[in-house]
């Protein structure tokens, strides 16, 4: 089967993988103990450069030495590695859910290897995690994937061309879908974009899935000649990886559209726009920093008289949430960078005000007017009422 | 009008026998052992007599009542025995005790429990209970059913007949109930007799419940407890009721006499101050039965305006922490357990000790670690069973963060966990909040008492626990290094299709590694292992105990009711080495051969 690359990367993971075990099996020949090191993806090594656009990894790695502690995390990173190396060499792509199950099967047949059992999926997770950061390559090279959730887009001007793992090719043209969603799903790095007719206007992502099913049911991108995209929360790899293709591939203006408030704001918009600190060595594919924040907008609020309500400090996820915020303000080099002062003075003003308003106020706005979200929507995009 | 007529005492009781622990055929099984149990050991400590007693309890056949069995009840004492003529007053009269409102901490008080159980043999079988007895005077003993004339509060002496009897003195009593036997759970026989021999080291016991196995539990103490003088009464104990009736037992004497010589407490330097607060002198002077209710309650209220030395504590009775180790031990295998005996205080204005046990037995130790500990509860050195949630104790149980001492706690509850808490309160002034001494009414001055012993013995179990964690944690960490190793050699042999010699060489160099660790762990065992002997030589010339007994000591506590810095890092210094070492022990036993220069290092 076919290869398919996500990024003109020179890493060749099985050599780096050998490169790895041998100074592994080398030190333990000496009785030395071997060291692992990792890119330590944590916000204490996030850089943002606003020329680059996205967190980069500092200097920082994680060591681990192997000793009565990390013995367990060693020989199940080195058995986990084993499997995921076999089947890259064979092109086999698997989900995360999978490999879990793979390696439980192979627990339970072998009563040796009892002891790297995994209690649940978010074990082997990360340790697949840990894989990739050692060896500083995207999960999806290593051909691993998650269920990936979101990224429902619809277009009447959009053609997306995708090469199957047999080499042939795929065409799909997002007009002739109607209302029925086009979602991608694994490695949208390698799709071939581009516009039935002309030049597509902008892409619009809105947070909520619910909503943007909503624009498409009304026409909005029948009557519009744009692209518009269901994040559903915080984005995925695959929403990210999509959003960066869609970007780099058609150059047109991306929007986001979703609730003001600092989760929002730090979670969702941050990652799709600049990646996150835990991803630190995919953020260069898996972000798109031209996305724009289009609102909810403070002065939405106060020009659209938007129902908007307080912050309820005793709910233990939004308390969490503006704590995290204000943690963002003084640490989050993205925050803190004068190209997004902006979206920092959105930041001050949520932990301010402690009000937030959710995307569907607009709704509110004219009852009787289905179609005020998308007139909102446009005539904002029109006055470049967007930060 | 319908005509007002008066009851005898007995005519009360006997109609109210639920108010005296006789509310359900259990209860009146487990209330009639230990009325006959208290007095067997009262008697006994009064005369200096070492307790011995026997108890056999049957199913003899069907009871009168519907869902009961009829119960046969024996108690048999080695105490001085009672003289003949006493026999109807002791169990057949309600109110007759030699130890009424002496201020003494005994087990009974009123005289109301043995001649209740008496009333309830009648009541249920229509006869009363069957005594010998035999005091050293005596060349035979003698024999006699006793029954309760319920009309007039006497006792009656039936089918008295005298016998010879092995014993030089003792007291046997056999009742004959209705009732149903329930042995264990917090109202078990069992429980009771477990609790009994907890507080009791001095008692050798012998019992023999149903068709079970009799069991003998001889005495690990040889010393009969030294029971306290009788105290005068505190004023500021006394309400003013209390307070008058006092003085009618003391006839024609002056006040200043009476207050004097009726209470703790007071002296010469009280009356003047009582002067001083506006007691006319000759009032002092006047006669006690010249003396109108104004002016007692002048005088009351001038007494409480003055402050008091609080009472003397010497009334109080300690079971003792050497005492309560070896007793502890007696109730089966523990593998940990801490006693604190507080110093006597004065809780409300009366005379208190309070004695706290925390055990943790190896047979519990494989149940289930969510139900509660076992909470046994002693007022005097009797078991409390029933009403648990409204006591003293264990409000001040609850009150307690356990979770902070390593133990799970539901919100507002006792902790859960293989525990065994034994907390004792003893005073010549407990305050029950029924007559038949189910619970304990403390204020908040005898709740926060208790709950300080306990977070006394909290400290020690908390560092117990913790060390039991790092010992584990320590286990496991080994245990690692044996099952992930040779997979971890495996794998990376095969990623890279390594040749046989050269995991040949990895598995000899993991192995160093190995050896590396378990040598340091087995230093540190063998440094643990010789302090932690040199502490049990220390424990075992101290208690006579066996390995584990911790007890913290009244004389390593501080003031504040906190063991001293260095009692508290000897205990848990030696705790935390002997769970090591016995880790250690387990870990390295599956452990794989040791590297060839691990060997020769050794």
């Amino acid at each position: 089967m076919a290869k398919i690359r996500i990024r003109d990367s020179k890493i060749d993971i099985t050599k780096e993988a050998k490169i790895l075990c041998e100074s592994i099996l080398s030190d333990l020949e000496k009785a030395k103990r071997p060291v692992l090191e990792a890119v330590k993806c944590s916000l204490d090594n996030s850089f943002y450069n606003s020329k680059v656009g996205f967190l980069t990894a500092g200097d920082k790695v994680v060591k681990t030495e192997l000793n009565v502690s990390s013995v367990q995390k060693m020989t199940r990173t080195i058995f986990m590695l084993e499997i995921l190396l076999e089947k890259l060499v064979g092109a086999a792509t698997h989900t995360k859910r999978e490999y879990y199950y793979i390696v439980k099967g192979m627990i339970k047949k072998n009563p040796e290897l009892k002891a790297l059992d995994f209690d649940d999926q978010p074990e082997s997770d990360a340790i697949i995690d840990f894989i990739c950061d050692m060896l500083e390559v995207y999960r999806e090279e290593m051909n691993c994937f998650a269920n990936d959730r979101g990224g429902q887009t619809y277009s009447k001007n959009l053609v997306v061309t995708e090469t199957m793992s047999d080499g042939s090719t795929a065409v799909v043209d997002l007009s002739s879908l109607g209302t029925t969603p086009f979602q991608p799903k694994n490695k949208p790095q390698q799709f071939k974009l581009k516009p039935k007719k002309g030049k597509i206007d902008f892409c619009l992502v809105i947070e909520s899935e619910g909503t943007a099913n909503t624009l498409v049911a009304n026409g909005m991108h029948i009557r519009h000649n744009c692209i518009i995209l269901g994040a559903q929360g915080v984005p995925s790899n695959g929403v990210r990886g999509w959003c960066k293709t869609i970007q780099d591939q058609l150059k047109i203006p991306m929007y986001f559209y979703g609730d003001l408030d600092a989760y929002t704001l730090q979670n969702i918009f941050r990652t799709l726009k600049a990646g996150s600190a835990a991803s630190l060595i995919r953020n260069a594919d898996f972000s798109a920093p031209d996305v724009r924040f289009l609102g909810v907008l403070p002065e939405d609020v106060k020009k659209l008289d938007l129902n908007y309500y307080d912050v309820n400090d005793r709910d233990v996820a939004e308390a969490r949430s503006l704590k995290k915020a204000k943690d963002a303000l003084e640490n989050d080099p993205f925050f803190q960078d004068k190209k997004n002062k902006k979206l920092a003075d959105i930041l001050h003003w949520l932990v301010r005000e402690k009000k937030r308003c959710e995307q569907q106020a607009v709704f509110s706005v004219d009852p009787k007017d289905p179609l005020i979200l998308e007139k909102v929507i446009i005539d904002k995009i029109k006055r470049g009422s967007y930060v | 009008m319908s005509k007002i007529t008066s009851s005898s005492t007995a005519e009360y009781f006997a109609k109210n026998l639920q108010q005296v622990g006789f509310s359900s055929p259990s209860k009146a099984v487990l209330t009639t052992l230990k009325e006959a149990v208290d007095n067997s050991l009262d008697a006994c400590e009064e005369s200096g007599i070492l307790p011995e007693i026997l108890i056999d309890i049957q199913k003899t056949g069907a009871g009168a009542s519907r869902n009961t069995d009829l119960v046969s009840i024996i108690v048999e004492d080695n105490g001085p025995g009672l003289d003949p003529e006493d026999l109807p007053k002791v169990f057949g009269e309600y109110l007759a005790s030699s130890k009424f409102g002496r201020g003494r901490a005994s087990r009974g008080q009123q005289g109301i429990g043995i001649s209740a159980a008496t009333t309830w043999a009648q009541l249920t079988n229509a006869s009363g209970v069957r005594v010998t007895s035999k005091t050293k005077n005596m060349r035979k003993a003698v024999s006699a059913i006793i029954d309760v004339d319920i009309k007039q509060n006497r006792g009656i002496l039936k089918k008295k007949e005298t016998i010879d009897w092995d014993k030089p003195h003792g007291t046997r009593v056999e009742f004959r109930i209705d009732g149903r036997i329930v042995l264990n759970g917090d109202g078990g026989l069992l429980t009771y007799l477990e609790g009994t021999t907890l507080v009791n080291p001095h008692l050798s016991i012998t019992y023999k419940l149903m068709d079970q196995e009799a069991r003998a539990i001889p005495r690990v103490s040889n010393e009969v407890p030294e029971i306290p003088a009788a105290t005068l009464p505190h004023p500021h104990t006394m309400k003013l009721g209390e307070f008058m009736t006092h003085a009618g037992l003391f006839g024609k004497i002056t006040l200043s006499n009476f207050l004097i010589k009726g209470f703790s407490r007071v002296n010469e330097a009280t009356l003047k101050e009582l002067v001083k607060k506006g007691v006319a002198k000759g009032l002092l002077t006047k006669n006690l039965s010249a003396i109108s209710e104004v002016e007692y309650k002048k005088v009351y209220q001038a007494l409480h305006e003055i402050e008091l030395v609080a009472p003397s504590t010497r009334s109080v009775l300690t079971v003792g922490e050497e005492a309560l180790s070896k007793s502890v031990q007696r109730l089966g295998e523990t593998d940990f357990f801490s006693v604190v005996t507080r110093k006597p205080t004065i809780c409300d204005f009366k005379p208190v000790v309070v004695e706290v046990a925390i055990a943790r037995f190896t047979h519990l130790t494989s149940e289930a670690n969510d139900a509660p500990i076992q909470l046994l509860r002693f007022a005097n050195r009797v078991p409390l069973q029933f009403d648990k949630g409204a006591c003293a104790i264990t409000k001040a149980v609850e009150s307690v963060n356990w979770r902070s001492y390593g133990l799970n706690q539901p919100k507002d509850s006792v902790p859960t966990g293989p525990f065994v808490y034994a907390i004792s309160v003893t005073s010549p002034f407990i305050k029950f909040k029924n007559a038949s001494k189910e619970t304990i009414d403390g204020g908040e001055d005898l709740v926060e008492e208790i709950r300080r012993a306990l977070m006394q013995a909290g400290q020690k179990l908390s560092r117990h626990i913790k060390a039991e964690g790092k010992a584990a944690d320590l286990e496991r960490k080994i245990s690692h290094m044996e099952k992930f190793g040779p997979i971890l050699v495996q794998y990376l042999a095969k990623i890279l299709g390594a040749p046989k010699a050269r995991t040949e060489r990895a598995e000899v160099g993991l192995k160093k590694l190995l050896g590396r660790d378990a040598s340091s762990a087995e230093a540190e065992l063998e440094q643990a292992t010789s302090k932690l002997q040199q502490l049990k030589d220390k424990q075992r010339a101290k208690f006579g105990g066996d390995d584990g007994v911790t007890p913290v000591h009244q004389d390593e506590v501080d003031a504040a009711g906190t063991p001293s810095e260095a009692a508290v890092e000897e205990h848990e210094e030696l705790a935390a080495r002997d769970l090591k070492a016995a880790a250690l022990k387990k870990g390295t036993k599956k452990k794989a051969d040791p590297a060839p220069d691990a060997r020769a290092k050794k």
